[in-house]
C-alpha cells in the first residue's frame, strides 16, 4: 500500500459570526465558537499505480481530506501514511515523494519566465542535471511546454498555466501526484490533453494519482477507482463501472412535439408492459416538449421514442446519459438513508 | 442629487464598519498598540519639556501639550482613513471599469466605505480615549472640561478633516492608475502627511516662513486645525477664518479630484482600460 | 553540508532575479528610494525643530541622536532586504491559502518564505543609515578604532536579527488569527519611537520596548555603548547578541507551532 489513510478526522473551530450590524457588534464581545467537523474518521488505502477519483460536492471535505495527505493541514485525529511516511510529522521528507497541482491556484512564481520556475524547482527537489535533462525530455513530449517556456507565468493562458503547473508537480518524479481540480476552466482540447499527459506519466512511472474533480469525464478516463465523500464522511469506494450500475440507471430523453396534447396520450406502461415507477414523464408547454426518465434496465430509448412518434410528430430529440452529478446526488441520498437506517436501529436495540 | 439617491451609498458605509468588526483578535491589539504609540510621543515631549528652560515650546504649555499629542492621536486615528488602498484593488482587478458602467458615483462610493471606517474607528477607540483624556485633565492637570461649545466646533472640524484628507487621498489613489508601484508613493504621502499635518510636531514650531507657506498647503487643515480648535486657540475671526480655510479645501479638493476623474475615465474609454 | 549548499544555491538563483528586477524596474526603485528620503527626513527635522527649543535631550546632544537614528537604520534596512516577505505571511499568504505551497516543497518553510524576496526599498534605508552615520562621524562624536568597527557589524547583523525576530513574532499570528498584518504593523510601527534613547519612558514602557517588543536594544543601547566613554561593551552589544539568539529561537518556535496551526483556505 502506498498509501493510508487511518480513521482521518479534522475540525476546524471558528469565532461565531452573528449576521447583521448588531450581530457584528455582538460578535466582538462574545467568545462563542463554531466547531465544524470538515472530514469525520475516514480511512482508505491506495495501491501505487491506481488512477483514484475522490469526489464530493462542493464543502464535502475533498480538498480538506488531500491538504492533510499532502501535509499542509494536520489532522485532529487519525493519521496519513504515504509510502509509511506522516505528513504532519515529516512534512520534508514527505513533500520529496509527492506532487501536487491545485487547479485553482498556481504553484509557479507569478513574475518569473516559466524556464526560471523550473530552475528554483530544480533546486528546491535537489534534482540531479542528468535526472533533469531527461524529465524535461519527457515533460516537453507529453505537456509541450517549450511553447511558452520563456513566458512569464502571469501571461500563460489557462491551459498552458495547467500544463506548467503540471510539468512542475512531475519535475522531481514524485511517486504520488494529487491534482485538484486539474481541468476546471479548460476548454475540451486542452482538457483532452491534459487527461492524456496524467496517463502517459502513470503508465511510464506508475505513479499514483488522485484526483477530485466536478467533471465526470475526468473520472470516466481516468479513474479506476473513486472514492465518493459527503459531509465529511466516505460514502463509496469502488470503481466507476460498479457505481454506474448500481445508481446510474436513470437516463432521460428529451423531444420537441409538434403536438403536446397528442403526446400526452401516449401510456408507456400499457403499451410496453412496464410497471408506473419504471418512469417519469413531464410536459413543458413553454417549449412544447416532453421530458421522460426512465430505468434504462426495464426500457429502451427506441422504444420510448417510437411509442411517441406512433402519435405524434417529434421535432427534435435529446438523450442524457446520467451525469455523474446525479448519481452522486443519488448516492447523498442512500448514504443518508442508510445512515437514518442505521440510527433507527440503534435505536430499537 | 435627490436624497433617495444617497440611500445607495449607505450599504458601503455599512459593510465597511461590519468587515471591521469581524477581525476581533485583531481588533484589540490594535487598540492597544495604537494607544501605545500615542503614550510613547507623550513621554517624548515630557523629556523635551524637562530639557528646556522654558515652560512654553512652539506657544504650548506643558499641559497643552499633554492634550495636544492625545487629541492628535483621537484625530489623526478617524482622519487618515484614506481611500487609495480602495482604488489600488480596484484598478488591480478591473472592478474600475465595472464601477463605470454601475449607475454610481465612484468616488462617493469610496468615500461612503471609509466613512464607515471613521465611524468604527470614531466609536472604538477615538471616543474612549478622549473621555479617557477629560478625565485625566480633570483629575490630574486640575484643568477644566472642555466646553460644549469646543466639542461642537472640534467635531464639526475634524468632520471637514475627515473630508480633506478623504478627496486629498483620491486624487492622491488616481496615481494608481498611472503606475503600479504605489508602495513608495504612499510611504512618501504618509511622510509628508505626517510631518506637515501637525502629526509629529505642532506646526507652531516651524519657522515663520515654513508656517506661511503651509498656509498654501491643504495638510494643516488635516488635523492640526481640528486639535487646536479643540484646545481653544482660535477665538473669533480666527475661528472662522481657520474653518472657512477647511471649507475651501474641501470644494477645491473635490473640484479637482472631479477633473482628474473626468480625464482617467476618458482615457480608460479610450485605451478600453 | 549539501544541504546548506543547495539552499545555497537556491538562494543565488533568487539574487540573481533580484538583480534582473533592480535593472528593470528602475522608476519604481527611485521612487521607493524617494519615499524613503522623505520619510527619514522628516524625523530627522523634527530633531532640528526640537533642538530648536532646547540644547540637548536628556543629556543627548544632536549630533549623538542623529548617530543613533542612523545606527538604527541599518539593521532595520537589513531586514527589511533580506525577510521583507514576512510580511505578506501576515497580510495574505494564510488567510487566501497561499502558504500551502511552501508546505508542499521539500525545504524549510522560513527560509522559503525569506529566500522569495529581496526589497530593493531597504537599499534607501541603508543609505539614509551610512549616510547619517558618516555626518556624525565627521562631527566627531564616536572616535573608530578596530574593536569598535568589528563590534558595529556584530551590532548590525544582532540588530537585523531582532528585527527579522519581531516580525517573524507577530507574523506568526496569522495562523490563527488569519490576518495579522494590523498587529505587525502597529509593533513595528513601535521601531521608530525605540530610536530615541529609551531613558526617556517610563519604567513600563521602557520595560516593554526592551523586553517584550525589544527595539530598544537595536538602536539606543548598543549605539550608546559607542558614544558614551566607560561603558562596557558586553552589557550592551553583548547582550543584543544574547537577545537576538533568544528572541529569535522564541519567534521560530511560534512560527513552527504555527505552521502546524496552519487551516488552508476555503473552510
Amino acid at each position: 500500500m502506498i498509501i493510508e489513510v487511518n480513521n482521518v478526522s479534522k475540525e476546524f473551530v471558528s469565532p461565531k459570526k452573528y449576521p447583521g450590524l448588531k450581530g457584528a457588534i455582538k460578535g466582538l464581545f462574545s467568545n462563542e465558537k463554531v466547531r465544524k467537523m470538515a472530514v469525520e474518521d475516514i480511512s482508505f488505502s491506495i495501491e501505487e499505480g491506481e488512477i483514484v477519483g475522490y469526489i464530493g460536492s462542493n464543502g464535502a471535505g475533498k480538498s480538506t481530506t488531500i491538504k492533510m495527505m499532502t501535509g499542509i493541514l494536520t489532522p485532529t485525529s487519525g493519521q496519513c501514511l504515504i509510502r509509511g511516511i506522516d505528513p504532519s510529522k515529516e512534512r520534508k521528507k514527505n513533500a520529496q515523494n509527492i506532487g501536487v497541482v491545485f487547479g485553482q491556484r498556481t504553484q509557479l512564481w507569478w513574475d518569473l519566465p516559466l524556464s526560471e520556475s523550473f530552475s528554483i524547482l530544480k533546486e528546491i527537489y535537489n534534482v540531479s542535471d542528468e535526472d533533469y535533462e531527461s524529465q524535461m525530455k519527457f515533460l516537453n513530449e507529453v505537456l509541450e511546454l517549450e511553447e511558452f517556456w520563456t513566458r512569464p507565468v502571469r501571461n500563460l493562458s489557462l491551459g498552458q498555466r495547467m500544463r506548467a503547473d503540471l510539468g512542475a508537480a512531475l519535475l522531481h518524479n514524485p511517486k504520488v501526484l494529487y491534482l485538484d481540480e486539474p481541468t476546471i476552466g479548460l476548454d475540451l482540447v486542452v482538457k483532452d490533453n491534459i487527461r492524456k499527459a496524467i496517463r502517459e506519466i502513470n503508465e511510464k512511472y506508475k505513479t499514483t494519482v488522485i484526483l477530485t474533480t466536478h467533471d465526470i469525464e475526468d473520472i470516466e478516463e481516468l479513474c479506476n477507482r473513486i472514492i465518493i465523500i459527503d459531509d465529511g464522511k466516505k460514502i463509496y469506494d469502488g470503481s466507476l463501472e460498479n457505481l454506474k450500475e448500481k445508481y446510474g440507471v436513470t437516463r432521460k430523453v428529451t423531444m420537441e412535439v409538434k403536438n403536446l396534447k397528442e403526446a400526452r396520450q401516449v401510456d408507456l406502461s400499457s403499451a410496453l408492459h412496464v410497471s408506473k415507477e419504471a418512469y417519469e414523464v413531464t410536459t413543458d408547454k413553454a417549449t412544447n416538449s416532453v421530458e421522460v426518465a426512465f430505468d434504462k434496465h426495464c426500457l429502451s430509448i427506441s422504444d420510448v421514442i417510437a411509442q411517441y412518434m406512433k402519435h405524434t410528430e417529434v421535432k427534435d430529440i435529446q438523450i442524457q446519459e446520467t451525469e455523474l452529478s446525479e448519481i452522486v446526488k443519488e448516492i447523498y441520498r442512500h448514504g443518508m438513508e442508510q445512515e437514518t437506517k442505521q440510527n433507527e436501529e440503534g435505536m430499537v436495540s | 442629487m435627490k436624497k433617495g439617491r444617497w440611500r445607495i451609498y449607505v450599504p458601503f458605509t455599512l459593510n465597511e464598519i461590519k468587515s471591521n468588526l469581524a477581525y476581533k483578535g485583531s481588533f484589540y491589539l490594535f487598540v492597544l498598540c495604537s494607544c501605545f504609540g500615542a503614550f510613547i510621543s507623550y513621554y517624548l515631549w515630557m523629556a523635551i519639556y524637562g530639557s528646556s528652560t522654558s515652560g512654553v515650546l512652539g506657544g504650548l504649555t506643558r499641559n497643552e501639550m499633554i492634550l495636544y499629542v492625545f487629541m492628535t492621536y483621537v484625530t489623526s486615528n478617524i482622519v487618515n482613513v484614506g481611500v487609495v488602498g480602495y482604488i489600488e484593488n480596484d484598478v488591480r482587478d478591473g472592478a474600475v471599469v465595472m464601477n463605470l458602467i454601475k449607475p454610481i458615483d465612484y468616488r462617493l462610493s469610496l468615500v461612503s466605505r471609509a466613512l464607515g471606517v471613521v465611524v468604527y474607528r470614531f466609536l472604538a477607540p477615538s471616543v474612549f480615549v478622549w473621555i479617557g483624556l477629560e478625565i485625566y485633565k480633570v483629575a490630574v492637570l486640575g484643568m477644566n472640561v472642555v466646553s460644549i461649545k469646543n466639542i461642537l466646533l472640534y467635531l464639526l472640524s475634524a468632520f471637514f478633516s475627515v473630508l480633506i484628507y478623504q478627496l486629498f487621498d483620491f486624487c492622491f489613489g488616481l496615481m494608481a492608475f498611472v503606475t503600479t508601484y504605489m508602495f513608495g508613493l504612499k510611504m512618501a504621502k504618509n511622510a509628508l502627511v505626517s510631518f506637515l499635518t501637525g502629526q509629529l510636531i505642532p506646526i507652531s514650531f516651524f519657522p515663520e516662513v515654513f508656517q506661511r507657506v503651509f498656509d498654501f498647503l491643504p495638510f494643516s487643515s488635516m488635523i492640526y486645525t481640528p486639535v487646536m480648535v479643540y484646545l481653544g486657540k482660535y477665538s473669533g475671526e480666527e475661528l472662522a477664518a481657520v474653518l472657512l480655510r477647511q471649507v475651501f479645501w474641501i470644494v477645491l479638493l473635490y473640484g479637482l479630484g472631479t477633473i482628474l476623474w473626468r480625464k482617467i475615465t476618458k482615457r480608460l474609454i479610450v485605451l478600453g482600460g | 553540508m549539501k544541504e546548506l549548499k543547495r539552499y545555497g544555491r537556491l538562494y543565488k538563483v533568487f539574487v540573481a532575479q533580484f538583480f534582473k528586477y533592480l535593472v528593470q524596474s528602475r522608476v519604481d526603485f527611485l521612487i521607493g528610494l524617494m519615499g524613503f528620503f522623505l520619510t527619514q527626513a522628516a524625523g530627522i527635522a523634527f530633531l532640528y525643530l526640537v533642538f530648536e527649543q532646547i540644547p540637548t535631550l536628556a543629556d543627548w546632544t544632536l549630533p549623538q541622536l542623529i548617530f543613533i537614528y542612523g545606527f538604527a537604520q541599518i539593521p532595520r534596512g537589513l531586514d527589511h532586504l533580506f525577510t521583507d516577505n514576512i510580511w505578506m505571511v501576515s497580510w495574505w499568504y494564510v488567510v487566501n491559502g497561499q502558504f500551502d505551497r511552501y508546505m508542499l516543497r521539500p525545504m524549510n518553510l522560513f527560509f522559503q518564505v525569506i529566500c522569495e524576496k529581496l526589497q530593493p526599498d531597504a537599499l534607501g534605508e541603508l543609505m539614509v543609515g551610512i549616510l547619517l552615520l558618516a555626518m556624525s562621524l565627521s562631527n566627531g562624536v564616536v572616535a573608530i578604532s578596530g574593536t569598535k568597527i568589528i563590534l558595529f557589524i556584530i551590532s548590525m547583523i544582532a540588530g537585523a536579527v531582532i528585527y527579522t525576530s519581531i516580525k517573524l513574532l507577530f507574523a506568526s499570528f496569522a495562523f490563527w488569527m488569519k490576518v495579522s498584518g494590523p498587529v505587525l504593523y502597529t509593533a513595528y510601527q513601535l521601531a521608530d519611537f525605540a530610536k530615541y534613547p529609551t531613558e526617556i519612558y517610563a519604567k513600563g514602557i521602557r520595560f516593554i520596548i526592551t523586553w517584550i517588543i525589544p527595539f530598544g536594544f537595536v538602536a539606543y543601547l548598543p549605539a550608546s555603548y559607542f558614544l558614551k566613554p566607560g561603558v562596557s561593551p558586553w552589557s550592551t552589544i553583548g547582550l543584543e547578541c544574547m537577545l537576538a539568539v533568544v528572541f529569535f529561537a522564541i519567534s521560530y518556535g511560534v512560527f513552527h507551532f504555527g505552521t502546524k496551526a496552519y487551516e488552508s483556505a476555503g473552510n
